[in-house]
């Protein structure tokens, strides 16, 4: 088992424990249930680019939950976002922001979550 | 905006969440502020239910206040683009493994514990001081009814007691046979066998000596009251003293015989008490003894 592996272990032990979870020196994101939801949700499709109201479709998270983790993960550098590209007066309705798991973020989560022994594989 | 005019509800609730919307977004930090407007009004509109639509509102004023908390140490980027990379941690301080949450639950957990450590240990010992005593299981007795005597006949008869005196004659010892009962002895004479008092002694009288005021007694003249100076009062109070041999009161004087004046009484009564030690004790044949005696005091204006 390397030296990752251990963080890993010790970091998620603490996520067991402590709802809140626990900073990694390595993962500066705060591990949390909902976070860990949200993760789930772009871990479906890696490459897909979801908007805020899609990931609440998909984990159940109220808004005032999931935009500070959005703006977290996107900080952090495991997510991206962009305004979706299309025409608000042909289609009728304003422009989405659209967000998309990185390589790094997706490295991460995959970590995280293979700790949980969900086997999600990268 | 067709659609939401036709969402419109009779409360206008289109046009609350729009403004709890835009109000929330500018509650954000600037860098965030327009873009995160755009896109919560953009995911509003994917909401059909009025009250959901509400509910989302209210849950982005909830989110921009946990945004302005927590973007200040990072940087987010305003308008990232998919090769941004905005890797800012978001710190949240000396915390160590736990989030402030936790801290804080921790704190206020242990606070609670302080809390009734100090109640159980604080009342551990009025409750050991008031424990009663162990009960002890003990057999009674059973208690005899108490006999009453009976009650006294409402009309008491006398009797007529009737007591027996044997004649004297009957009491008189028998005669004893001097000469023939050999237990007898007969004494010729008391002579020489009842003791002899002494000489009754002439009595003794005792040479008795008054005393009275001595050396250094208060003059009369400083206890003379001013009052009675003005008008002119006179009059002789006697004043009962009791001195010790050495000349000090024993007690309290008190007025025997009043001058008819109060202030003049009074006044005799200070000069006895001022007298204390000055006195000349009441001497027994030369020795001096405690006695009780009257004092007279007499005020008189000087011609």
């Amino acid at each position: 088992m390397t030296r990752a592996n251990l963080d890993l272990h010790w970091s998620n032990d603490l996520c067991r424990l402590a709802t809140m979870g626990k900073k990694d020196k390595d993962t500066p994101v705060r591990m949390s249930l909902q976070t860990l939801r949200v993760l789930e949700a772009f871990l479906e499709n890696p490459t897909a680019q979801l908007a805020g109201a899609e990931v609440h479709q998909r984990c159940g998270i109220a808004s005032g939950t999931l935009y500070p983790i959005l703006i977290r993960l996107e900080s952090a550098g495991w997510l991206v976002s962009q305004w979706e590209a299309i025409d608000p007066s042909s289609l009728g309705r304003p422009r989405r922001r659209l967000y998309r798991l990185t390589s790094t973020g997706l490295r991460r989560a995959s970590e995280v979550f293979a700790s949980f022994n969900r086997g999600v594989l990268a | 905006m067709s659609q939401r005019n036709e969402r419109s509800t009779p409360l206008d609730l289109e046009g609350m969440t729009a403004w709890l919307i835009h109000h929330a977004s500018r509650r954000a930090p600037d860098s965030l502020s327009s873009r995160l407007e755009e896109e919560w009004l953009a995911d509003l509109a994917s909401r059909s239910s009025a009250w959901s639509r509400l509910r989302f509102a209210m849950g982005c004023c909830w989110a921009s206040l946990v945004i302005v908390s927590e973007v200040p140490r990072s940087r987010v980027p305003a308008a990232s683009s998919a090769g941004a990379r905005g890797i800012i941690a978001l710190a949240d301080g000396p915390w160590g493994y736990f989030s402030k949450r936790s801290g804080t639950l921790f704190l206020v957990a242990g606070l609670h514990a302080a809390l009734f450590y100090g109640l159980i240990t604080t009342l551990s010992h009025t409750r050991g001081s008031a424990k009663p005593p162990d009960l002890q299981n003990q057999v009674l007795k059973p208690v005899p009814p108490e006999t009453l005597p009976p009650p006294l006949p409402r009309e008491l008869k006398l009797k007529a007691w009737v007591i027996d005196v044997q004649k004297l004659v009957d009491r008189v010892p028998p005669k004893v046979d001097v000469e023939k009962d050999p237990t007898v002895r007969v004494v010729d004479s008391l002579e020489g066998q009842v003791p002899q008092l002494p000489p009754e002694a002439p009595p003794h009288r005792v040479r008795r000596v008054a005393g009275g005021p001595g050396a250094g007694f208060p003059d009369t003249a400083d206890f003379y009251p001013t009052l009675s100076l003005r008008l002119e009062e006179e009059g002789l109070s006697t004043v009962q003293v009791c001195v010790d041999p050495q000349g000090k009161l024993l007690a309290d004087p008190t007025v025997v015989t009043s001058s008819g004046k109060a202030r003049l009484d009074e006044a005799a009564l200070r000069l006895a008490r001022a007298g204390s030690g000055h006195y000349r004790s009441t001497t027994e044949d030369g020795l001096p003894v405690s006695s009780c005696y009257p004092l007279g005091v007499r005020f008189q204006l000087k011609k």
